[in-house]
């Protein structure tokens, strides 16, 4: 073969061996097989990058993952087959039941819901403490009760004997029949019952024996001392000691309409509901603690009026307090055994927790 | 007497290996010439039998402490991690079973002609060697190898023809 051709030819005949697999090759020129053998061998720093690769510290080799030796191809990064998933690709590799997927995320949520819960109720639950009616823990002192009853009545039959111990009748807007102990007219044309004058809303407490509620005599019937029909020993159509067709120790019909206050023999109001104030919203962003003092005045009936702040707190608390107050009831504060309009500060405390 | 020294040799580095991981380098410069073309010559190309030979390596250093000498060289347990290695590999990339040489304890002459032709070729002159590498190797074109070393194909041509024949006469001298 001519010297000058043969680089040629053995070049195209590599070309064509390069484009087969090189291991599978043979032919009649030596040659051929000697760059077979070339072509299977490894890079040049391959075996460096590989000892290099494997004596990375111990921690790094269990870790690590199998970068590729060579440049062009690369291991797979590990994957994530052994976590069980919801893909069906997945149910091949690691059958996971998709049931206790449902459960377990489920279970996560609720858990997740039930701590939310309690660190919004737990920051955010008012707390209202104590709520004090009474004079005493008020942060306004109030001075005892002084003033003179307002409503009342009486009557009677001139009887020597004093009125019998009972409870005065309903109050009613018109007195149709002033009430009696002992009933001179047992059977009349038009029976209607016998009521006090007063508003119909103020409930007294009622017996089966209609009498004055201060009475010593609780043994003979009487009508009492006084004059113009019902009982007492003063004149007028309705019960008690005092003037007109009311009940108590006033005059000109309804009952005990003074405004009192805790002492004296003026008992003070109780809360027998008393729902809490809610928290204003713009107080809970600031978390804004502290006291309102509400000066209300409980009704014969138990229910608050006339309320207004004695000591403002801000930041909406204090309507926040007025509004939860509004809804009370209360056993109202007595005198004379009769209920009695009471004026009393309310303290009402706002505490996150 | 010399396998014998030679078995005893190995021994050594095995279990020093086994008491300190770092010595299974020693291990590994003595054998990674067989184990690669032991996979070079049973799959198609450069890149698979490099992945292949670094993921038998990795899975010895790996279990070397587990490895109980029985009398038999070590490459023989190299191989044999190989040869898993192998049919892994040929069961991930779905190739049909009649392909598969199935004598894995076979290392045969042709691997030792590879590993000796690798020593030849670092033996050629520094241009045959570069052209030998740059051609075989790196698989680049007349073209290219002139380009990078400033010269014309037909003089990268005629070192390639030179170099080839004498690796030839080198490997029939030494076979």
């Amino acid at each position: 073969m001519n010297r000058e051709l043969l680089p040629e030819e053995l070049d195209l005949q590599i070309e064509e061996l390069m484009g087969a697999r090189p291991g599978l090759l043979s032919g009649p020129n030596p040659l051929l097989g000697i760059a077979a053998e070339l072509c299977l061998l490894p890079s040049e720093d391959f075996k460096h990058r590989l000892k290099a690769d494997l004596f990375e510290p111990a921690e790094a080799i269990e870790t690590k993952e199998r970068k590729s030796i060579n440049g062009s191809r690369e291991f797979q990064p590990a994957t994530l087959d052994a976590m069980a998933s919801l893909t069906p690709k997945e149910f091949s590799i690691m059958p996971a039941d998709p049931r206790s997927f449902l459960l377990s995320f489920a279970s996560h949520a609720a858990v997740v819901v039930l701590i939310a819960s309690g660190i919004w109720v737990g920051g955010h639950h008012t707390i209202v403490q104590p709520r004090t009616l009474s004079s005493e823990l008020s942060y306004v002192p109030m001075p005892v009760g002084d003033n003179p009853p307002r409503g009342g009545g009486s009557g009677g039959d001139r009887s020597t004997i004093p009125a019998s111990r009972g409870t005065p009748p309903k109050f009613s807007e018109e007195q149709l029949t002033p009430p009696a102990i002992i009933v001179r007219n047992p059977s009349p044309k038009l029976p209607v019952d016998a009521t006090v004058l007063g508003p119909p809303q103020l409930k007294l407490p009622q017996s089966n024996q209609i009498g004055d509620i201060l009475s010593s005599n609780a043994v003979i019937p009487s009508n009492g001392a006084g004059a113009r029909g019902g009982f007492g020993d003063n004149s007028g159509t309705g019960a008690g000691n005092g003037l007109g067709a009311g009940a108590g120790a006033g005059r000109n019909g309804g009952c005990c309409t003074g405004v009192f206050r805790p002492g004296l023999g003026v008992s003070a109001p109780r809360a027998i509901y008393d729902p809490d104030p809610e928290y204003s919203d713009e107080a809970r962003k600031a978390k804004y603690q502290g006291r309102v003092v509400l000066s209300i005045i409980v009704d014969p009936s138990g229910r608050p009026k006339n309320i207004y702040v004695a000591r403002s707190l801000g930041m909406g608390l204090d309507e926040k307090a007025i509004e939860a107050v509004q809804k009370w009831k209360f056993s109202p504060g007595m005198k004379d055994g009769y209920p009695v309009a009471v004026q009393v500060n309310v303290e009402v405390n706002f505490r996150l927790y | 007497m010399e396998i014998l020294e030679r078995d005893c040799s190995e021994r050594l580095l095995i279990e020093a290996a086994q008491n300190e991981p770092a010595r299974f380098a020693e291990l590994y410069e003595q054998n990674f010439d067989r184990v690669y073309a032991f996979l070079a010559r049973r799959v198609p190309s450069r890149e698979e039998a490099q992945d292949l030979t670094a993921e038998v390596f990795h899975q010895a250093l790996a279990s070397i402490r587990n490895f109980k000498w029985q009398g038999a060289p070590f490459i023989s347990w190299l191989y044999g991690i190989a040869a898993n290695v192998l049919a892994s590999h040929w069961q991930k990339v779905g190739k049909c079973a009649l392909e598969q040489p199935t004598d894995f304890s076979y290392a045969g002459d042709g691997i030792e002609r590879s590993i000796m032709l690798g020593q030849l070729v670092r033996s050629l002159s520094q241009d045959q060697r570069l052209v030998v590498v740059r051609r075989f190797v790196d698989q680049k074109s007349i073209r290219e190898i002139a380009q990078e070393l400033g010269r014309s194909e037909g003089a990268i041509k005629q070192l390639q023809l030179r170099a080839l024949e004498k690796l030839r006469e080198k490997v029939g001298k030494k076979l």
